[in-house]
């Protein structure tokens, strides 16, 4: 018994000054004479060190506030990080969320930023999925769209002008010609669609066939008890069409050799993706990357030239932190998409597709950013509902049906009946 | 037992005991709290008893990936032990190479899963697809592409990998066996195989114990070969447990529902082992 005792004792004693030398640890944070420190948390790795030099150059002009900069990547990394900080105290200042589901999830850590002058900036529409009534939750990091990334070369070869591609009978046509001549232009396929990668076939593509049941809102889809799926013929159509006219094996074919391999190359004509395929492409051909290729909106009836265009993350501020800590987040939220050095950073130096009025004029890095951006200021284009769609539906349903549908082991009735149920059941439950 | 539990054993103790109790124990305890309430990872507002369990049993993905995990374990259980067996068999023979090829099978073994896995898919889908477009096999294009090749080719890595491990432990055990046993068996005109079925295979028991104890937990707990290799597809039709647990709690959220799933994981696991260890135990040979 005794020395139950003493294990305990000593178990305790050990616990206690673990706990107290981690204490002292957080409390010793030098500021290093700054008044304000801003910790931003966000998931895009790619843009680490470009964000960095933002923070320094915004130090240099703001000698009172230090900013620092955490980026961890890929998707569940990124909110498992942000949960654990959040329950353990070492809570950011400003971090990403990607939409009404993360919204709801860290609701009672976010406030409201209606008052920013990048909130009344920001282009309409842009702001729907983070709105709560007057309240807006969150500002839009950039915009991203897809849609037929396509070879300029080929499509001339062909005798084909993307442009005019605007109806489904039209690409058809053009998707045959191309095939026809598949020897004389070196293609594997038309098309290369990734089995692998559902949420290319689910949320984008889907998303342009689901889209129009919500009119475009995602907060609309977020809410919706049931998904009508009125135009799951069309969706189906362009499946086939990108799955029949596919190179290699589509089940076995990725991202990156959709993109690298088969794109990257000149092995195919075009491929179904967005602007954010441009830096790989650029690793293999820079040339061609930056003169030979072109996107066009994939097409839908009745919305014809539209290309899906959406907010990809969205900027929090947490509510918990000091009320003087959280002033200068938006400050510097504001500094970075409403004055004339920020907007150049955020151009030039992130290569973001901007969420925001007032960048008219301005040149984007790369062409797929840019027939986002001239989509975006012709006012040319509809919503992105798939952050919308209710959680795990299109992990644990559309994704794997859609498989299985490529797969021959479902039919497509199956998969719209599953898809409709699902989403109910989920819906009902929320 | 040790009989002087004086202060500088405990001492000497607490290091091991904290570290166990702060990254095991405690956090299992809360998980199994956890697994009771609608936590979020965040916060809970209520227990909700065992309906994250009864949830756990209806859910079709769960016991899909529940039954792949078993079939993949007794396969890759018994393949494991015969191909480690018998590669140790070849490399306790005195031959040229010996220490050399005992190297190269336990290579693999030093090498990350998630990177073997990556090697794998490549080996799968563009090596294979090349060979076989080459010399018009079908059966060889289109791997990973369908469930069955899928598992095929989850434990063709398992074996890849783990093989050299298990084989290091027979040899261990094969090497203490003492050599005038067999000797005399051979004098008294025993065939070889008479002396592996009688002689070698109940020396070495206690190394199936072992053997079997690693390649059964390790085949259940298995995680970044299946993410790296298939990532649970075709249509989460190669989805192990550990993946369905972490998606469950990552993917869609449900980091209550995820413990329990968890809590059912670890419970069914340490029952399997617990049983295994015992009745091997019980078949080991004793030399006195």
């Amino acid at each position: 018994m005794k020395q139950v005792r003493q294990l305990l004792a000593i178990i305790m004693l050990s616990v206690a000054s673990i706990i107290l030398l981690s204490a002292c640890g957080t409390n010793q944070e030098s500021s290093g004479g700054k008044d304000i420190t801003i910790n931003i948390l966000q998931g895009k790795v790619e843009n680490n060190t470009q964000f960095k030099q933002i923070a320094a150059q915004y130090e240099k002009s703001h000698p009172h506030i230090k900013v620092v900069i955490t980026s961890v990547g890929g998707g569940t990394d990124y909110l498992s990080t942000l949960k654990t900080r959040m329950s353990a105290g070492d809570e950011p200042t400003i971090f990403s969320v990607a939409g009404p589901a993360e919204v709801s999830q860290f609701r009672t850590k976010i406030t409201d930023v209606s008052d920013t002058k990048a909130a009344k900036l920001a282009l309409p529409g842009t702001l729907d999925a983070v709105k709560e009534g007057n309240k807006v939750l969150g500002l839009p990091f950039n915009l991203e769209g897809y849609g037929f990334v396509y070879n300029k070369k080929i499509f001339r070869e062909a005798g084909i002008d993307a442009a005019k591609l605007t109806t489904y009978d039209k690409l058809l046509a053009a998707v045959k010609t191309l095939n026809a001549q598949k020897k004389q232009l070196g293609l594997k396929g038309v098309f290369s669609l990734p089995g692998q990668e559902t949420w290319v076939m689910t949320n984008h593509l889907g998303n342009v066939f689901i889209a129009p049941d919500f009119n475009g809102n995602v907060k609309t889809a977020y809410t919706s008890k049931k998904l009508p799926f009125t135009r799951e013929k069309e969706y189906k159509r362009m499946l086939d069409l990108e799955n029949d006219y596919s190179a290699g094996n589509v089940m076995q074919t990725d991202y990156s050799q959709q993109v690298s391999q088969y794109f990257g190359l000149g092995q195919v004509a075009m491929i179904q993706q967005g602007d954010w395929i441009y830096q790989t492409v650029a690793q293999i051909d820079k040339k061609f990357a930056a003169d030979g290729i072109g996107m066009i909106p994939i097409p839908v009836d009745g919305y014809a030239g539209k290309m899906p265009v959406g907010v990809p993350n969205y900027w929090a501020v947490n509510s918990t932190r000091p009320k003087k800590e959280q002033q200068a987040a938006k400050y510097f939220l504001d500094w970075l998409y409403t004055t004339a050095q920020g907007k150049k950073d955020v151009v030039d130096l992130l290569h973001f597709v901007p969420a925001y009025k007032g960048f008219s004029g301005m040149k984007m890095q790369d062409p797929l950013s840019e027939a986002v951006f001239q989509h975006t200021q012709t006012k040319q284009t509809t919503g992105w509902v798939f952050a919308g769609y209710p959680v795990s539906w299109e992990a644990d349903n559309l994704g794997p049906d859609v498989q299985k549908y490529l797969s021959k082991v479902m039919s497509w009735n199956d998969l719209v009946t599953d898809a409709k149920q699902a989403w109910a059941n989920l819906q009902s439950t929320k | 037992m040790l009989k002087t539990k004086s202060k500088a054993y405990w001492l000497f103790l607490a290091p091991a005991l904290i570290g166990l109790l702060l990254v095991v124990i405690v956090p299992m305890l809360l998980g199994l709290f956890y697994s009771f309430t609608d936590w979020n990872g965040l916060f809970f507002t209520k227990s909700v008893g065992f309906s994250n369990y009864v949830a756990a049993f209806r859910d079709s993905g769960f016991l899909n990936a529940f039954w792949f995990t078993v079939k993949y374990a007794i396969v890759v259980i018994i393949s494991v032990n015969v191909i480690g067996l018998g590669l140790a068999m070849l490399v306790t023979q005195r031959m040229k190479g010996a220490n050399a090829l005992r190297t190269i099978f336990f290579m693999p073994n030093l090498i990350g899963g998630l990177i073997l896995g990556f090697i794998w898919q490549f080996i799968f889908v563009r090596v294979f697809a090349a060979i076989g477009t080459a010399l018009h096999i079908s059966a060889l294009t289109g791997w990973l592409s369908n469930p069955q090749t899928g598992f095929w080719g989850l434990v063709i890595l398992t074996i890849w990998q783990m093989s050299g491990y298990i084989m290091l432990i027979y040899i261990a055990y094969l090497e203490g066996i003492p050599q005038e046993i067999l000797e005399a068996a051979e004098i008294d005109g025993t065939t070889p195989w008479q002396r592996f079925r009688y002689i070698t295979f109940p020396m070495v028991a206690p190394a199936f114990t072992v053997s079997l104890f690693l390649t059964l937990s390790n085949s259940f707990k298995i995680y970044d070969q299946n993410l790296s290799l298939t990532n649970g597809g075709p249509y989460l039709s190669t989805q192990m447990l550990s993946m369905n647990i972490v998606r469950t709690a990552f993917t869609n959220n449900k980091l209550a529902y995820g413990e329990a799933k968890a809590i059912i994981f670890f419970l069914v696991v340490a029952a399997i082992s617990l049983l295994q260890v015992y009745f091997s135990r019980k078949r080991e040979a004793h030399l006195s």
